[in-house]
């Protein structure tokens, strides 16, 4: 088991300061905005040359560094600073090719997260960037396992973290990752058109092998690349019988349902091999759709676990929720990448 | 089919072998073919660019690859509408080193087979396109799920239905250093039988202008550990290699044996490494430590030396902080151009070339010294025992790795 014993996380709900998952922060313009906060402890001046990736990294990211030192820092980011890199190009073009400033340049590769938090902390030991798309979260999750069992006893700042850009907003709408149509909030799950709504966030861990005192535990990953839904559920089914022990319940289902209905068949077919009295959470609603969105999931399982209940707006169908110790994880990203994660008080 | 890990399993003490290599730069687009350029000094850097429009074309240096994007295409058969050069390149460099192991594509496709590539710039080489489709400028080219740094590997998983562990690191210039570790890594904790571990850049007029913005291209080819260097060349290229455990080798060709590899951070600034190279200091001592080596027993060091002012001092005062007196250590970035994601991976495939056929490359066109320092880089080809190459790999954002790999 990997222990989660410190967890913040920037989004475009109320979850870094003040915690308040049952009011409900709408879209605009079919954005899920991340409500920033005031990065207190980050200079004004290194804050203001930040792109919004490394600004929600290290906002979130900090706080955990401030107080307990790491032995590497693993970060899981589908794009990196989308916006840097934009501006960046925009300037190519516009200047053709003049004397450019080079700042949005160094701003927009992908390890600038983990490079800044290194950084920030002067933190000299590992420090890794995974880029895998949909599975960029999931990959540095794996990679935060394998660290732990070469360094027993060590300790690890993981994270996921992407933004919204409107240069990125621009490709992906392209790509047709978004609906076409404005929708309210309460309709998110059931308007039937293809398209999510964009998100974005930064959350991040405190990891260690050691149990005691732990908010969670992340028991095992799985990552599957497929378009085909019985694949999938096949997958799912043995990653089931793999992990979950034989008197062990499955108490909640966090399912990375998105809105978009070219997608849905792959949470029905594993909503569907489920024991029918497992109740249901969704939390796209809250987070957005985005390549690291299972960072936003795990945060809210850790924060599920904590308390012992979660909000009304995320289940599926209203249940009482009992004795929620065990929950698992499935998101999928474009149709592709799939990820299951079995997650533990 | 799929993939999972688990905390609870045992780490395997097997050691991991290099059994297949591909690889293509501007030196040549097959291992023996850049064996043969690395031999006979003949440099793949040239002062001119013809892949895309840019103002730099003929007036900077670059290792361009001669294939063109569509001869590419036509080589390898592909015809998929949003296919970018960095995935091309990387097919090119994955077919080689398939043929070369002779792995199976039914153990290609195995769920036990990861593949663990690297790429800084992904589909973002089509700058014109990515400008349009960001900006709002067109209708959306073929391009628009092509552009991240992921597209590379999703492309190669698809073409070969691969169904192991997916993964891409970006850690800037050390981006391959890191795959290669990531998929020996997945193998020890027995999440993968075997790897695919390797990366790719192209060259990007993005990249040409945010080199140029820092002031570290050079003007003329690259003088590598030279008093006089003037900065780096851009350079493109992909290299693939195959890692397999010692139990699945039998009967197998050998290349040599990954036997140490670290990844540190020098925590120091966005684009420049400490006075004193904390960072690449500890990323070698980590990987003797890994190693179980110590300082002496590195025969030669394929050292990063991209030629700037600022790399090739700190690396220096780093090898002689843990070396003393450091051992023979050249840069083939002199040969190649600096290949940004690629260059962790096609420097290890030049490693391994060193110890399969115990020559050492040199760093051409040096001529003097740096003052401070005192080194002297190989200056010319020479045949010599090596039995451990450590090649370094150092980033943007500090990141620093390296790999040892060792006789077989």
């Amino acid at each position: 088991m990997v222990y989660i014993h410190q967890a913040y996380c920037i989004s475009p709900q109320k979850t870094f300061q003040d915690v308040d998952l049952e009011l409900l922060h709408e879209p605009v313009d079919k954005k899920l905005y991340a409500i920033e906060p005031s990065y207190e402890g980050i200079p004004p001046g290194v804050l203001r040359r930040m792109g919004r990736a490394v600004r929600m990294g290290a906002g979130a990211g900090m706080p955990i560094l401030k107080n307990s030192p790491v032995d590497g820092i693993i970060i899981g980011t589908g794009k990196g600073g989308m916006e840097d890199c934009i501006k960046f190009l925009n300037q190519i073009v516009q200047y053709e090719e003049g004397l450019l400033a080079p700042g949005n340049f160094v701003q927009s590769t992908s390890n600038a997260v983990a490079a800044q938090l290194g950084m920030m902390s002067r933190n000299k030991s590992y420090n890794s960037t995974h880029v895998h798309r949909g599975h960029a979260f999931e990959n540095a999750v794996t990679d935060a396992i394998m660290q732990l069992r070469a360094l027993p006893g060590k300790q690890f700042l993981l994270g996921g973290v992407d933004e919204i850009s409107d240069f990125d907003y621009n490709i992906e709408t392209l790509d047709g990752s978004y609906k076409k149509e404005v929708i309210a909030a309460s309709d998110f799950y059931t308007s039937d058109t293809p398209g999510s709504l964009a998100g974005e966030g930064a959350a991040m861990f405190l990891v260690n092998d050691q149990q005691p005192g732990a908010l969670a535990g992340i028991s095992a990953v799985g990552m599957l690349h497929s378009e085909d839904p019985a694949a999938v559920t096949a997958a799912f089914q043995q990653f089931i019988s793999t992990h979950i022990r034989g008197n062990q319940k499955i108490d909640l289902f966090l399912s990375g349902e998105s809105g978009d209905n070219r997608t849905l068949k792959f949470y029905a077919a594993c909503e569907s091999i489920l024991p029918a009295d497992i109740p249901v959470a969704r939390f796209k609603h809250m987070s957005g759709v985005y390549a690291t969105a299972s960072s936003f999931a795990l945060w809210m399982a850790c924060h599920i676990l904590q308390h012992g209940r979660l909000p009304v707006h995320t289940l599926k169908t209203v249940v009482e929720v009992s004795s929620l110790k065990t929950i698992l994880l499935y998101n999928n990203y474009k149709g592709l990448q799939h990820s299951f994660m079995l997650i533990q008080k | 089919m799929w993939s999972s890990t688990a905390p609870n399993k045992k780490i395997s003490l097997s050691r991991i072998f290099v059994t297949g290599m591909g690889v293509i730069s501007a030196v040549g687009n097959s291992v023996a073919e850049n064996r043969q350029g690395l031999v006979n000094a003949i440099c793949g850097i040239r002062n001119e660019l013809n892949l895309f429009p840019t103002k730099y074309s003929g007036l900077l240096p670059f290792g361009q690859i001669t294939a063109s994007t569509d001869g590419l295409m036509k080589a390898l058969g592909v015809s998929d509408p949003g296919v970018t050069r960095t995935s091309l390149l990387a097919l090119h460099a994955f077919n080689e080193m398939l043929a070369d192991a002779g792995l199976s594509l039914a153990d290609l496709r195995s769920p036990e087979t990861a593949l663990a590539g690297a790429s800084t710039v992904g589909g973002m080489c089509l700058t014109d396109e990515l400008y349009a489709d960001a900006n709002k400028n067109s209708n959306g080219s073929p391009y628009t799920s092509s552009y991240d740094c992921a597209s590379v590997n999703i492309f190669l998983q698809k073409h070969f239905g691969m169904n192991g562990i997916i993964n891409t690191i970006n850690t800037a210039c050390s981006s391959s250093a890191n795959s290669i570790m990531y998929g020996a890594m997945l193998m020890k904790n027995g999440f993968a039988r075997r790897a695919v571990v390797g990366g790719v850049d192209s060259l990007a007029k993005y990249t040409i202008n945010g080199f140029h913005a820092l002031h570290i291209l050079s003007s003329e080819k690259c003088t590598p550990f030279d008093e006089h260097r003037k900065g780096l060349n851009l350079g493109e290229g992909a290299a693939f290699l195959l890692l397999e455990k010692e139990e699945d080798i039998a009967g197998k060709k050998v290349y040599a044996e990954l036997t140490g590899y670290c990844n540190a951070n020098d925590a120091f600034h966005p684009s420049s490494i400490s006075d004193e190279g904390d960072g690449p200091y500890l990323s070698m001592q980590g990987a003797l430590n890994h190693a179980k080596l110590s300082a002496a027993d590195i025969s030669f060091i394929n050292a990063h030396g991209t030629g700037t002012e600022n790399n090739d001092e700190t690396e220096s005062r780093a090898m002689i902080r843990l070396f003393k007196e450091p051992p023979a250590f050249s840069s083939t970035k002199a040969y190649t151009g600096h290949t940004l994601g690629a260059a962790g991976a096609v420097e290890a495939v030049y490693s391994i070339l060193s110890l399969m056929h115990q020559e050492v490359y040199p760093t051409l066109r040096f001529t003097n010294r740096i003052p401070s320092t005192g080194l002297m880089p190989v200056p010319e080809y020479r045949k010599m025992p090596v039995q451990h190459v450590m090649s370094n790999s150092f980033g943007f954002g500090g990141n620093c790795s390296s790999l040892i790999f060792s006789q077989a």
